[in-house]
């Protein structure tokens, strides 16, 4: 019978923490698929660190650990305390579209990160193109080429996401938007490595083993890139081809020190999205009757070694 | 002694709503958020398909049994779902399409539970290792047959559509935990199949020299947990307009964690349906009331690591006193 109050005691004292009291402040909630992918926990920090500066926000972050249902169960609790903003990052497309449209038509404002929904059950979606990404990285490739053996030919790897995502389909599909202008230039090897590092690197090294002649590597995110890059210096042949990749996260695991190391010739910054869903959202906050546009765009940045210290400056 | 210790659970509950009421934040107008109608049924809806698990796992713990492989078999059925949902099936009506979908699901769900009672009962193997023998493959099953890739529901007219927007209503959901739960309840108190679960568990080996046909008994409560999962799978197909061969990963813990809240012994024998919607409901309750409060979701999970030890310790304790 005691310990039945220790749990009434320790039920309290665990509920009584989370939340803050004092005079009502601005809620802003913030869903987010994933925190544990390094993309998400940047978007977390950036967003933490941009409402900061103001002081009458509060700011509640749920990581819904890459589970629907839990983002769903999540997204009910943040309506029934009629936040001011809602910002959904959404796991995946089709199982957050119903809630995210009673968030909507409950009259809460909602911001939509960079993932799209079946339906437009948003005030805002801010979204990047990856497809843009894919046509930069292309034109980058061609330009390499040209410059190093005279006329846009040579022999690219390409190491791809997860089959069937977005972001690998039309990172995929941009650049050969691009390449498939120049027969030249030769896809001689595609490997999937489904973002992970040490699989891009094992598929990479099979590749050397296949390839006696490669001069670019295209790999559809930074680790992968690296992966393919440390299977190259294994057998000594990391001089002899550039490691391009995607996503250009700041830190000093990201993809802009990567570049500034040396080891990727370059990268292509996949939006955090973060800073314009701060711009809109405080203008929906203060501003009434402001009318945000449907759909926002960011465009990527090409990271070069010229330009890497500036950007990760930028980025902190 | 039996109903001194069913009130206690059912006092842990009002405890925990008590609390929940205590530390509710305040909407604008002063209500307390998480007496709202619409919350109150929020908690009820997420807990259903883990509830219905539950209740099976009821009969399958209650044999001194378990059965790991129901997170599984919940993608399984959901990927069923979803590819009989969406099969382009001219002139079948939207009725008929999504009764064949839901034949199938829970119908294949009951087919694997079988098999796992069957290879159970006839090899005389320990359940945890054919449970999760059938943990690991049926999660293959479910990703070969959907290719690894989620088979979306969409949102327009056609039969999935209406199917999920049928399936993906409170009170379908909750009523569907509502009715399982109240039919499965009569059949462990009422019956004699109910009295036979009862006394495999608290002592098999009498029960062998009794003549009771254990045999059948095991195969039909692994049966059972592969149906009603079949069940929940549609349901959580519906929900998230999609069958996912990834959904339900540890789902089957959960589904323990709510069995054993509710008092119900991992030897067997002791155990109720009644005790199992309750240990749900305080699992439900915890969960929303954390998530009003906006606590991080890593130390929900320590938190609710602390209350399946501590409602298990209690009820330990409460049985020496």
């Amino acid at each position: 019978m005691r310990l039945t109050w220790v749990v009434v005691g320790i039920g309290l004292a665990l509920a009584g923490c989370g939340g803050s009291s004092g005079p009502r402040k601005k809620l802003v909630a913030f869903s987010q698929c994933n925190n544990s992918e390094p993309y998400r926990a940047a978007q977390n920090a950036r967003l933490t660190k941009l409402l900061a500066a103001q002081p009458d926000v509060q700011l509640v972050i749920a990581d819904a650990q890459q589970d629907n249902s839990k983002q769903i169960g999540q997204i009910e609790a943040f309506i029934r305390q009629k936040p001011d903003l809602l910002i959904v990052a959404p796991n995946e497309r089709a199982p957050l579209t119903e809630v995210m449209g009673r968030a909507f038509h409950a009259g809460i404002p909602v911001i939509c990160l960079e993932r799209d929904i079946v339906q437009p059950n948003y005030t805002s979606y801010i979204r990047s193109d990856n497809r843009e990404i894919g046509r930069m990285a292309g034109q980058y490739i061609v330009d390499y080429l040209t410059k190093k053996n005279g006329a846009p030919r040579g022999n690219i790897v390409q190491i791809r996401g997860l089959l069937g995502v977005e972001g690998e389909i039309n990172r995929y599909e941009g650049a050969q938007e691009v390449l498939a202008k120049y027969p030249g230039i030769r896809t001689v090897h595609e490997a999937v490595a489904d973002w992970i590092q040490a699989k891009a690197k094992d598929r990479m090294t099979e590749a050397l083993r296949a390839e006696p002649k490669i001069d670019v590597v295209y790999a559809h995110n930074d680790p992968m890139a690296v992966g393919a890059y440390l299977a190259a210096k294994d057998l000594g042949r990391e001089k002899e081809m550039i490691f391009i990749g995607v996503d250009g996260l700041s830190g000093p695991g990201g993809g802009i020190q990567k570049v500034a190391d040396g080891i990727l010739a370059a990268t292509f910054v996949y939006p955090l999205c973060v800073d314009k869903a701060v711009e809109i959202g405080t203008r929906i906050l203060r501003e009434p009757g402001f009318q945000p546009e449907k759909v926002y765009t960011i465009n990527s940045v090409m990271v070069t070694p010229e330009n890497a210290a500036r950007l990760e400056k930028a980025a902190e | 002694m039996k109903r001194l210790r069913k009130l206690k659970s059912v006092l842990g509950l009002a405890g925990i709503i008590l609390i929940a009421i205590l530390v509710s934040p305040v909407a604008a107008d002063g209500s307390n958020i998480f007496l709202q109608a619409g919350n109150l049924t929020d908690v009820l809806r997420q807990m259903s398909v883990i509830g219905i698990i539950a209740v099976a796992m009821t009969f399958v713990i209650l044999t001194a049994g378990i059965d790991l492989s129901v997170g599984s078999i919940l993608a399984f059925a959901t990927c069923l779902t979803g590819m009989f949902i969406t099969r382009s099936s001219p002139g079948s009506s939207h009725f008929a399409q999504a009764a064949l979908a839901v034949t199938v699901a829970v119908g294949a769900s009951a087919l694997v539970g079988a098999a796992n009672g069957v290879v159970i009962s006839a090899f005389r193997i320990q359940p945890f290792i054919v449970s999760l023998a059938s943990m690991i493959g049926v999660r293959g099953l479910a990703k070969w047959l959907s290719k690894n890739e989620n088979i979306d529901i969409g949102f327009g007219s056609d039969a999935a559509a209406s199917f999920a927007g049928f399936v993906n209503q409170k009170v379908v959901i909750v009523g569907a935990f509502a009715v399982l739960a109240a039919i499965f309840w009569i059949v462990l108190d009422r019956t004699v199949f109910g009295r036979y679960v009862r006394a495999i568990g608290d002592n098999e080996k009498a029960g062998r020299y009794s003549g009771l046909p254990i045999r059948s008994v095991k195969i039909a409560v692994y049966t059972l947990s592969g149906l009603l999962t079949g069940i929940a799978g549609v349901l959580y197909a519906a929900e998230n307009h999609q069958g996912n061969p990834n959904a339900g990963v540890a789902y089957e813990l959960d589904a323990i964690a709510a069995v054993v809240i509710g008092g119900t012994s991992l030897m067997g024998g002791s155990g109720s349906i009644a005790g199992t919607i309750v240990g749900t409901l305080i699992m439900g309750v915890l969960t929303n009331i954390l998530r009003l409060r906006n606590v991080d979701s890593n130390v929900e999970m320590m938190v609710k690591a602390v209350i399946i030890v501590l409602a298990v310790a209690i009820q330990k304790s409460e049985k020496a006193e």
